[in-house]
């Protein structure tokens, strides 16, 4: 093999993701000679979650989008909160109405078929994909990044801008000094999950759906959690239901818990346990979440270099929201690296476009508001035991509570608050995480 | 007409392959199996082995002992030492002089280079690696044809197969997958030397030199007890316990395939498909799951210890007794008992 | 191979030690004047590799159907057979060593594209894939005789040195198409090889070592030959960059009964097999013996118990030379 020919782009996106393939896309759209490398064997090998994708950013994207038969999973036609006590639990869902849109809203998926799909739909239109090859620095010239190395022999790619997708352990950013740390471990959370299989028919019976076209995703919280700042899920698929939980790794590694003992004892809930009985396990799995957002997020742009994605801290973790502001950035900046090839210049003036681009969407909108969200969990265990169990017991004492003098009754459900948390404390946490949503 | 049933009698320096005997034993059997059909045609079925070497008469009288009716022997310096060609040229002559029904060659290094050389050079099939050989009629009325049986996919399933139209029904087998016949005190029979002799036409390569330094005198195939690892050993050092074990008990170390894969002990330790199978009369695995691949090499043991963390490990399906507990506390303990009765025997 | 001619000494087989000239092949070996290009003109020779490779399922990773007791071939994942990957680095390595070039062959169906470009990826120059439905059932004979056909159509446009093959597939595991490739090609074969110590292109030579039960061989054989490798022959490298984007980019050649070659349609396929599957099963399953519990007994308790059941069976004192 004598093939020495320097390997040049226009554009080197680093991770095939979901961030990656569509800033690569976007790229290629602007007629630009494209380029992704991708440390997984195939795009999706390394990634994994609960969980959903949000069509508005998959249409975005692909108008045509469901015409092209993705590899999807059930529509999440019933969604919501379910709060666990220790043996009891309490559901609130929304399903029907301003849920029962065309198309649905939210889609259950798997990120190895996804994934791969979705980076196969950015090679159909000019992308080079390069898989099992990691990038492991940036090659500079007179201090501009001119193209990145990776870890193989002769393993030079030019080009005069690189789109940054790592994922989670953001290292390249890093090495760019983007940002100052690693990550932190309030910050970041560790997720587990079991995929366990089911015939699509116990699922619908064991979960009121009507149908195999039904699906549900569910946030937990409360006992799943063990006090600790995280939350569980839920999501059906096909014919597997996804079941897992994810705590911040200073919370675990303080209180001694293994994820695994976390995800067991979910799986052993009173109330969960029959949901999934019977299933084969078929996969078992964990991810990092960088769940700090704002006061995790590097800077997203220098001289040559734009950052999208995971590797961006950009995740609302409360609104389970990260693949469609991964998708949402990968677009900006792919858009961004379109418009400085016009130009013929890299610089970070030419590339803050891609911020400005983001301030104008909900990515940088909503990771501003909700800024202060890990912060306040970590200072409000309450609401991961507390106000769950209360909910459970309130709701339970008044169910129950026939034939007893109902001034009684009340008076005990606000015993069994203030028996936890004074009034006063209550109103005020109340208060806070009003304010904390908002953003003010 | 005469239903020759033909076993290759492997040697090396002189000295006969065991797996040689058992084969004989196999023909002998498959004979046995078509007396009906040589009661009703007036054939007879011979059993006979064929020999190749350099001063090899003595191995080719011993072949008589388990069973041979007759033994073929080419006798020649030039092959003395095994090489490809002049070894098949010259079976493919005797192939092609008698006419065998069957031939059988023993999967050795050996035989495996041979057989497929052979099989091609005279145009016939081979089924390799049989666990099970049997003369059957495919269907009722049928001449019975050679069914060979075998392992595929890992040893997760087992195929039979035919050779229906080509002559001999060749098939090489496992050393230990079948037990070695009773020598006969007083055999009947004879040793014809046949006179072929070795061209320079039939010679295209030449041993330079043999090396012994690095290849182990192991050869846990013939091993009366075997104490093998598996990845639960956590670290190359497990076999030292695995050792101490076996050296107490006089047996050999034995290893699963994931330890010879990861480098902590030699090839020459395998036990499984890719290995080794072995049929010791005392078996034990520590540490060893029990995946198909390595059963299928020490399932036939006449006694299988299993030692392992995990009770759900399928090694505990083929085990004849399973200890469920650490490894690293069992052998120590299990050491010290045998000493201790050691002891008291003395 | 009746178009080479095979340049056969008498050497008496003994136990010399040919040291003096076995070190003169590796110097032949090592010199740096052989031109990586062809040499139309008859210059130095260049050497030519040829790997025979397969692309099987995955045998380590397949599991029973509890309840059919039947495999499940369903989402089994296709490899490159391990063996036939490092024959390949094997010959690669070589190719460096001695500038040239290495082909890969395979027979199988289209999804073998992707085992024929993990061969690129690892260095090799070029694929072909020889796939045709008339192909299909054939055993190691009609496989044997189809790969030798390619080979001999190859040999005639660029002649080969050295024909590689792993020593077994981990699907069939009979070992059998590579000696059966090089009788039919009139080739030394060497089964089980471990090592390459020398190739001497221009006395034609090739110097081998191989394994077997008790002991390796050094065997020294005129080229071409033929080998069947062990795993040890050589690591499977990393590729470099430029070697995995060119293998990314690379479109194997298609070989079919329709061309560039034609074949004896009477030695193809199952009807060309010698042998056929009679019938195929699911091994017995084993009955599950007795279950001691450590955690129950106590480690002692459970040994000694242990021990009492094995010594019971007959022949086992006597043999562990301990008392009952």
């Amino acid at each position: 093999m004598t093939n020495k020919e320097k390997l040049s782009f226009d554009v080197i996106v680093v991770g095939a993701g979901l961030a990656g393939s569509t800033a690569a896309v976007m790229a290629a759209r602007g007629g630009l000679k494209v380029v992704m490398v991708e440390r997984g064997v195939t795009p999706g090998s390394k990634n994994y979650f609960g969980g959903a994708l949000y069509t508005h950013s998959l249409v975005d994207i692909y108008p045509d989008f469901f015409n092209r038969k993705p590899p999807l999973e059930r529509p999440v036609t019933e969604t919501g909160f379910w709060f666990l006590s220790k043996d009891g639990m309490v559901r609130m869902t929304v399903q029907g109405g301003k849920v029962n849109n065309n198309p649905i809203d939210a889609y259950v998926a798997q990120r190895a078929k996804f994934d791969a799909w979705w980076a196969e739909q950015a090679k159909k239109e000019g992308v080079f994909l390069i898989p099992k090859t990691v990038v492991v620095d940036f090659i500079r010239e007179n201090g501009k990044v001119v193209g990145v190395m990776t870890d193989r022999p002769d393993g030079a790619i030019y080009a005069p801008v690189v789109i940054v997708c790592e994922g989670v352990n953001n290292l390249l950013t890093q090495k760019l000094g983007l940002i100052k740390h690693d990550f932190k471990g309030n910050a970041t959370a560790l997720a587990v999950k079991q995929l366990i299989s089911l015939p699509a028919e116990t699922i619908n019976t064991r979960l009121g759906l009507t149908g195999s076209d039904k699906g549900l995703a569910i946030s937990v919280v409360g006992d799943v959690s063990m006090g600790l700042p995280g939350l569980g899920f839920l999501y059906t698929g096909n014919d597997s239901i996804s079941v897992g939980v994810g705590v911040t790794l200073d919370a675990l590694s303080a209180a001694q818990i293994k994820p695994y003992e976390l995800l067991q004892r979910y799986l052993n809930h009173p109330m969960i346990a029959p949901l999934i009985a019977g299933g084969q396990l078929m996969e078992y799995g964990a991810h990092l979440i960088p769940e700090g957002g704002w006061s995790t997020m590097p800077q997203l742009y220098t001289d040559g270099v734009m950052v999208a994605g995971d590797a961006a801290s950009m995740v609302n973790a409360m609104h389970w929201e990260g693949t469609n502001m991964a998708i949402t950035a990968g677009k900006a900046a792919g858009e961004t690296a379109v418009e400085a090839h016009k130009k013929g210049d890299f610089s970070a003036a030419t590339l803050s476009a891609y911020r400005k681009r983001l301030e104008n969407t909900f990515v940088l909108k909503d990771l501003h508001q909700y800024r202060n969200m890990s912060r306040f969990l970590h200072n409000h265990p309450e609401f991961m035991d507390v106000y769950p169990n209360f909910l459970n017991d309130a709701l339970g004492m008044f169910f129950t509570g026939f034939g007893k003098p109902k001034k009684q009754l009340y008076s005990d459900i606000l015993k069994s608050l203030t028996n936890r948390r004074p009034l006063l404390k209550a109103v005020g946490d109340i208060v806070a995480f009003g304010r904390t949503v908002m953003g003010i | 007409m005469t239903r020759r049933f033909w076993v290759y009698i492997e040697q090396e320096e002189g000295k006969p392959h065991q797996v040689s005997w058992e084969l004989l034993g196999v023909a002998r059997r498959l004979a046995e199996e078509i007396k009906d059909e040589l009661e009703k045609s007036g054939d007879t079925a011979l059993v006979e082995g064929v020999l190749v070497g350099h001063h090899v008469e003595h191995i080719a009288r011993e072949a008589l002992h388990y069973g041979a009716d007759t033994v073929y022997y080419v006798d020649d310096p030039a092959v003395k030492h095994y090489l490809n060609k002049p070894y098949t040229t010259v079976l493919t002559m005797l192939v092609k002089k008698y006419e065998p029904e069957v031939m059988l060659v023993g999967a050795t290094t050996l035989g495996r280079d041979l057989a497929g050389a052979v099989a091609t050079s005279i145009g016939t099939g081979l089924t390799a690696d049989t666990t099970h050989l049997a003369m059957g009629s495919p269907k009722e009325g049928e001449k019975k044809l050679l069914m060979a049986t075998r392992p595929a996919f890992g040893g997760n399933v087992i195929a039979t197969i035919l050779c229906r139209n080509h002559r001999p029904q060749m098939a090489t087998v496992r050393p230990r997958v079948f037990s070695m016949p009773e020598r006969i005190a007083e055999p009947k029979g004879q040793v014809i030397r046949e006179n072929i002799t070795i061209t320079p036409e039939m010679i295209n390569a030449e041993i330079v030199e043999f090396l012994t330094d690095k290849a182990s005198t192991v050869n846990i195939e013939y091993a009366d007890i075997i104490v093998s690892g598996g990845r639960g050993l956590g670290s190359p050092k497990g076999f030292e316990l695995i050792k101490e074990l076996a050296d107490e008990l006089g047996g050999v170390v034995g290893a699963s395939r994931a330890c010879v894969d990861a480098h902590w002990i030699g090839y020459e330790h395998q036990v499984g498909q890719t290995g080794k199978t072995v049929r010791p009369k005392l078996y034990i695995a520590a540490g060893i799951s029990g995946a198909i691949q390595h059963k299928v090499g020490m399932q036939e043991s006449d006694f299988i210890l299993a030692i392992n963390r995990d009770p759900n490990a399928p090694i505990f399906e083929v085990a004849t007794l399973g200890i469920v507990g650490d490894l690293y506390e069992v052998i120590p303990a299990l050491i010290k008992e045998i000493r201790a009765r050691k002891e008291a025997a003395a | 191979m009746t178009n080479i001619t095979i340049k056969v000494s008498f050497f008496t087989v003994r136990r010399l030690r040919e040291r003096i000239e076995y070190g003169e092949i590796i110097t032949i070996a090592n010199k740096k004047d052989i031109r990586a290009a062809p040499a139309a003109d008859g210059g130095n020779p260049v050497f030519h590799a040829l790997v025979s490779i397969k692309q099987v399922p995955d045998t380590t990773n397949i599991r029973i159907d509890p309840e059919t007791n039947n495999l499940i071939r369903q989402g089994v994942p296709t490899i490159l057979n391990p063996y036939d990957a490092h024959a390949v680095a094997a010959a690669v390595e070589w190719k460096r060593k001695l500038g040239g070039k290495v082909t890969i062959i395979t027979m199988g169906p289209a999804s073998a594209v992707t085992s024929l470009r993990e061969c690129i990826e690892m260095g090799a120059d070029r694929a072909i894939l020889i796939s045709d439905r008339k192909f299909a059932g054939a055993d190691t004979w009609a496989t044997s005789y189809v790969l030798s056909e390619v080979i001999k159509s190859i040999h005639a446009q660029d002649p080969i040195d050295l024909v590689f093959f792993g020593k077994q597939a981990i699907d069939g595991d009979t070992a059998q198409v590579g000696p059966g490739v090089a009788v039919r090609l009139d080739l030394p074969v060497i089964t089980y090889a471990v090592k390459i110590h020398a190739v001497d292109l221009e006395n034609r030579k090739v110097v081998i070592e191989r394994k077997t039960e008790s002991r390796n061989e050094v065997i020294k054989a005129s080229l071409p030959a033929a080998l069947t490798c062990e795993k040890e022959i050589a690591e499977i490298p990393y590729a470099s960059l430029p070697d995995l984007v060119y293998s990314l980019r690379y479109e194997p050649e298609l070989w079919t009964t329709e061309g560039p070659i034609t074949f004896d349609p009477a030695q193809l396929g199952l009807k060309g097999s010698p042998t056929t599957v009679f019938k195929t099963g699911t091994p017995e399953k084993h009955k599950a013996g007795e279950i001691i519990k450590a955690s129950e007994l106590g480690v002692d308790g459970a040994v000694k118990t242990a021990l009492d059941k094995i010594l019971a069976v007959e022949g086992m004192a006597a043999l562990l030379g301990v008392s009952k």
